[in-house]
């Protein structure tokens, strides 16, 4: 692990009884880089974030953020500590309005506790004055603005991909994981959510991992690829090494007849 | 622009609603002081307000935080139990009275942090066969106690209880639960109980939240409990069993779940049916139930679900201004 490496997996596994959805896995993330995974539709993509955020314990190998160990950690501290993520089927808190949905992400830095809750203390004021602040100016970072008075479930589909950025940024991250942002996006819609992550990492300084099926995304932004299958690394690269990798093209179309 | 925004937000409505709260409780008063009302409508408001303390309690797991728990019923009885025996053998003056109150809420605060453990694994019809099981343990457990008089139950507690201690009570219980509502804890609740892995990996406690939420409403709970038995001047096991477990139950979702207006609407509503219908015996359960069942169909999740008096209010208006603004419209053609 370098100075430069924000995320490292370490041989990592994560087994489900006799299925090994992630099989000795090692990679690094540099800091401020995009990092996208790629491979078929069960080649254990997802399983990756849900190991990285605290939903599984990896079966063996470790995970490390900065210099510490995630493999014990739970997913609240994670989350809070600077990993955040989306969800590959969105997952907002529907019957809540934008906003809330923002300042309930704010959770583990807004500051103030049952006491300051209960008598509505100055700091208890300053904080939710604070919350209230930040989440609008990340709302209006993402073109969010006008929405934030909404029902967050009775919005299109393409919005509510967004808020949930939105809503990942709520906590603070350094790092964030997102879960196929472009699914379902047609190819104007990809190029202007390829230009909002390049926007959002330069804005907040930001490190993010992306899955994604969408080559138009991937290839677009990402400066390094990681082809997976059957919870192994196929290969790892910049684009264009990937792009020609033998190995990807037969996991992806079948192996030519020879 | 930005900032007036933020202000408003600041701008809670606990205070008015307290205010509005505060006006009934004084018109209350001032009725009980003119001898106007007889001692038995006092006896009914009396119960309304044990009742709608308790349901609040209840509310706030079983509609808030939208976790199916029959704890309550234990709850209360912990809640009873020590603070008459507080007030019996340690606080046997008047002026003692809420130190025996904070006692009962404070043993129930204990045992709403015991049944939070089991919530954190375990969800939906198994937590409910869990936290009944809790309640009938801690009944055979007062049945079996020989100091606090088994099944017979304690007799000779000190009638503490008026309608001051009672409305006080409640006033307090309101402001807490719209505080806590009205605050990042609030939100959090709300989010786990739409999604709990999301509000978890957006940074929310679940674990913290759960546990403080668990032991305000067993504190609540307790606090009803302790004033119903100061009420009475006897407690018995046989009152927390499964009765007062489906009365609890038909409150709650008679008046509507995550609402402090519909815990006090239900409580209202369900004890004038039991007293105004006291000639018909237990044929009142017929009429409550059958009633129960037609609001289930027609209002899932209660009269006042998910809404508050202001709400309700506030959107009558506008749809009595919409409703204008289109008989002008049509009036115009």
């Amino acid at each position: 692990m370098y100075e430069n490496d924000l995320i490292s997996l370490q041989n990592a596994c994560m087994y489900f009884g006799g299925v090994k959805a992630i099989d000795d896995l090692s990679f690094n993330v540099k800091r401020g880089s995009i990092m996208g995974i790629i491979g078929p539709n069960g080649a254990g993509k997802t399983t990756i974030f849900n190991v990285i955020t605290g939903v599984y314990t990896p079966t063996s190998g470790n995970i490390r953020f900065l210099d510490r160990s995630l493999n014990k950690a739970l997913p609240h501290e994670i989350t809070g500590d600077g990993i955040s993520r989306t969800f590959q089927n969105i997952r907002l808190f529907e019957s809540e309005t934008v906003l809330n949905n923002l300042k309930i992400a704010s959770f583990a830095h807004t500051n103030y506790g049952l006491f300051a809750t209960f008598l509505r203390t100055p700091r208890f004021r300053k904080e939710e004055a604070r919350i209230d602040r930040e989440c609008r100016e990340i709302l209006a970072l993402l073109n969010l603005s006008d929405y934030a008075e909404s029902i967050a479930g009775s919005l299109a589909y393409g919005v509510q991909r967004r808020i949930e950025i939105a809503r990942a940024l709520c906590c603070k991250p350094q790092v964030i994981l997102l879960d196929e942002p472009a699914a379902g996006m047609n190819p104007a819609e990809i190029d202007d959510l390829n230009q909002l992550i390049l926007r959002i990492r330069e804005a907040l300084n930001l490190t993010i991992i992306v899955i994604e099926h969408q080559m138009r995304l991937v290839m677009g932004i990402c400066d390094e690829i990681l082809v997976v299958n059957f919870g192994k690394k196929l290969a790892q690269g910049k684009p264009e090494e990937v792009k020609s990798n033998e190995q990807v093209l037969e996991a992806y179309l079948g192996k030519a007849k020879g | 622009m930005a900032l007036k925004q933020s202000d408003s937000v600041q701008k809670s409505r606990a205070v008015p609603r307290l205010i509005a709260v505060g006006i009934i409780v004084m018109c209350l008063i001032a009725l009980e002081r003119s001898h106007v009302l007889s001692s038995s409508v006092i006896l009914i408001l009396d119960y309304i307000g044990i009742y709608s303390i308790c349901v609040i309690g209840i509310n706030l797991v079983n509609g808030y935080l939208g976790v199916f728990s029959l704890a309550h019923a234990g709850y209360m009885a912990v809640g009873a139990y020590a603070s008459a025996i507080a007030s019996k053998y340690y606080f046997t003056e008047e002026w003692m009275f809420p130190a025996s109150i904070l006692i009962g809420g404070l043993a129930a605060l204990i045992f709403g942090i015991i049944v939070a453990i089991p919530s954190m694994k375990v969800k939906g019809d198994y937590l409910a066969i869990i936290t009944l099981g809790f309640t009938l343990i801690l009944q055979s457990i007062f049945q079996n106690m020989s100091f606090v008089g088994a099944s017979q139950g304690m007799n000779d507690i000190p009638k503490f209880t008026n309608i001051y201690w009672i409305f006080g009570c409640l006033l307090l219980s309101i402001y807490v639960v719209t505080t806590l509502i009205n605050s990042k804890f609030g939100r959090s609740i709300n989010a786990i109980r739409e999604d709990q892995t999301a509000a978890m990996l957006v940074s929310v406690n679940v674990k913290r939240i759960k546990i403080t939420v668990f032991a305000i409403s067993a504190f609540l709970i307790g606090i009803s409990g302790a004033l119903i038995s100061h009420l009475l001047a006897y407690t018995s096991p046989a009152a927390y069993g499964f009765s007062n477990i489906v009365e609890g139950l038909i409150m709650v979702y008679l008046g509507g779940v995550g609402s402090i207006t519909g815990a006090i609407f239900g409580s209202a509503a369900w004890q004038l049916i039991i007293q105004l219908f006291k000639d018909f015996g237990t044929w009142r359960w017929v009429i409550g139930g059958s009633m129960l069942c037609i609001i289930m169909v027609i209002l899932p999740k209660g009269v006042f679900g998910y809404k508050e008096i202001g709400g309700v209010v506030r959107d009558l208006l506008q749809k009595v201004r919409d409703y204008r603004v289109k008989r002008k419209e049509s009036d115009n053609v």
